[in-house]
């Protein structure tokens, strides 16, 4: 099988790719994709083309980068991350995304899948109940205007304060769940209108909340495993993946107008009108770059939120505490957001779409408790191949901008899951499996289904052959809520 | 040939893709629209027990659309509802804004046990966005949605 492209594509290592600057005009860095070849003969054209156009982009620095589980998106690919010179570079929606601050969450517990499996139905119900799902779905938290403004500016803390957690959870969040430089004052009306009534929700599409079991012989690295508080044994965890849901969307969509606009002022032109930029120093720049901190910030108060929600369910069908169930949050991250962050004691702006901060043992940025091993970081595969927790590594941080992948990764589009696979079968096979899924919409669930992604455990030894990121544990579901 | 949209599973893994097509303007903004609403929900799962006005204006045709298809994602999220059809007009003038749209949303409050949901629609891209008149007089639209 050939690539899916005619670009001249050169072998760095056996994990590591890199198309030349010679291959398209205006490319300023090469571009990297990592994955083996295996990996990357299965990567769809956009890839290629995405990734070479996010090369081009004024101000980027040594090279633009896709992770193994990348394919074709808007603007930049999924998977891309690239950094840019804080002074003469640019900022980009298209390499956030629209879901600002789409994430991870992870809580474990000291259940076990026996203790589980007899209640599993009852609390996936619960759960259901609990954390709404799919299109148009509210949340149980009322804001006022004031209130909404507060919690973007201060995110999980925000969630805390409110009862909606345990201040344990901020030191076990990327940022402590607070991204300062966060003004609601460049959010626009419409923003604030559509995210109001949102705290709470999963959304749709590839978003859940799934509960997961951690088998003894699915864990790769038992020492760092106990640092992250996984110790097997058929140990219960619950993973959450959603984002800032309608905030967000719409500061993307308000920055993409502002900045095609802006381009013409600054004279530049972009290979994509999703690319839509403007430098980081600007005006236009420096209002997104608030506005995109407030829609983070959203993201974490809403994970927040739901993790509350999570503890409650718990209560509910285990008639004991959260805190007695050791419900303990392991770590959220971020895969679609842009930060600034020293490298070498140079400041980049790094734009990471898709992919997931990594930092290796020693950094300052990981949390205390895990920073002599490294920082968590989580990544959903499908629903029914399961997840991984892995850890960052230092070479992450000295060679991808200290990122690596989010997930398994799209190998087919959803019209083609659907014509696949029905959602109502799909159900019945899992439940068979010992998967019990709960969804608002069946199609979404045929869209998800494990044959529409990459395996993930290929992505996930490639990414560990790489070094970007070593793996710790496997997290195998058993209830899925699927928006 | 009429109002058509078709959605394209050859790009855009994980969001969804689309072409539309109309004799008229008013015909490629109906299907366009309703391309986006069936991403969201089965209209005929819909009740017709809501109605919104829309009323917008643009200087460019691809600027009117693009606002349009906004307008349907911004409305589905402000008011919580599903929609079941769309009734478009565009016409030009030679105002400022020499493009203006009157179109009229049908459909009902978000309600899973009543309504076959689809996938939530985020946003509405700027990827391979297109609006062009063929050279038969039809008129084309390329939509990238993120899903």
């Amino acid at each position: 099988m050939k690539l899916a492209t005619a670009m001249k594509v050169n072998r760095l290592t056996d994990v590591v790719w890199e198309i030349p600057e010679t291959e398209k005009s205006d490319m300023l860095v090469p571009a990297r994709i990592y994955g083996t070849e295996k990996v990357l003969r299965a990567m769809d054209a956009g890839v290629f083309e995405q990734v070479t156009n996010v090369a081009c982009l004024p101000g980027i620095q040594r090279y633009a980068l896709c992770m193994l589980d990348g394919h074709w998106g808007y603007g930049f690919p999924i998977g891309g991350v690239a950094a840019f010179d804080v002074e003469k570079g640019i900022i980009s929606p298209g390499g956030v995304g629209y879901d600002i601050n789409c994430g991870m969450r992870l809580i474990r517990t000291d259940l076990t899948l026996a203790d589980v499996k007899p209640r599993l139905d009852a609390l996936m119900t619960e759960l259901f109940r609990t954390v709404p799902a799919g299109v148009g779905s509210k949340g149980f938290v009322n804001l006022s205007r004031r209130t909404f403004q507060e919690v973007m500016q201060k995110g999980a803390r925000w969630s805390v304060k409110q009862g909606y957690g345990w201040d344990s959870d901020l030191a076990h969040t990327e940022e402590e769940g607070c991204l300062t430089e966060a003004d609601p004052e460049h959010v626009s009306e419409h923003a604030c209108q559509r995210g109001m009534g949102q705290l709470g929700t999963l959304g749709s599409g590839n978003h859940y909340l799934e509960v997961q079991v951690v088998r003894n012989d699915r864990i790769y690295d038992r020492h760092v495993a106990e640092q992250f508080g996984i110790h097997g044994d058929d140990q219960i965890v619950i993973m959450v993946h959603c984002g800032s849901r309608g905030l967000g969307h719409q500061v993307g969509t308000d920055y993409v107008r502002i900045f095609e606009k802006a381009m013409k002022r600054y004279g530049i032109t972009v290979k994509d009108q999703q690319l839509a930029c403007a430098p980081y120093q600007s005006p236009e720049g420096q209002n997104y770059f608030s506005a995109m901190n407030c829609a983070a910030n959203t993201a974490f108060a809403n994970r927040q939120v739901i993790a509350h929600q999570i503890r409650e369910a718990f209560r509910t069908v285990f008639q004991q505490s959260p805190e007695r169930l050791g419900m303990r949050q392991v770590y959220d991250v971020a895969h679609n957001i842009a930060k600034v962050e020293r490298y070498e004691k140079t400041p980049f702006l790094v734009h990471r779409k898709g992919a997931t901060r990594a930092f290796g043992p020693g950094s300052p940025d990981v949390p205390e408790p895990f920073r002599k091993v490294g920082q968590p970081v989580i990544c959903g595969g499908s629903m029914e191949m399961g997840s991984y927790l892995l850890v960052g590594t230092v070479q992450a941080n000295k060679e991808s901008f200290g990122s690596t992948m989010h997930g398994a990764g799209r190998t087919m589009s959803r019209a083609q899951a659907k014509r696949t696979v029905h959602g109502a079968t799909l159900q019945q096979a899992m439940a068979q499996r010992g998967i019990l899924v709960k969804t608002v919409s069946m199609s979404g669930l045929a869209e998800e289904a494990g044959i529409a992604y990459k395996n993930i455990s290929d992505v996930v030894e490639s990414v560990d052959t790489a070094g970007i990121t070593r793996k710790v544990a496997e997290l195998l579901p058993i209830g899925n809520i699927k928006g | 040939m009429g109002k058509a949209y078709r959605f394209r599973d050859e790009i855009v893994l994980g969001d969804l893709a689309f072409e539309a097509t109309g004799d008229s303007v008013s015909e490629l903004f109906a299907a366009a629209a309703l391309a986006v609403i069936e991403a969201m929900v089965d209209p005929l799962s819909v009740e017709t027990s809501w109605t919104q006005e829309v009323r917008l204006s643009e200087a460019e045709i691809a600027d009117l659309l693009f606002e349009w298809l906004n307008a349907i994602v911004f409305i589905k999220d402000t008011e919580g509802v599903v929609f079941h059809d769309v009734r478009a007009t565009v016409i030009r003038d030679s105002e400022k804004n020499p493009w203006h749209l009157e179109a009229v949303l049908i459909g009902d409050r978000v309600d899973a046990t009543r309504q076959d949901l689809r996938t939530d629609v985020k946003a509405v891209t700027k990827h391979l966005y297109e609006v062009r008149q063929q050279e038969e007089g039809a008129w084309y639209a390329h939509v990238v949605l993120d899903v």
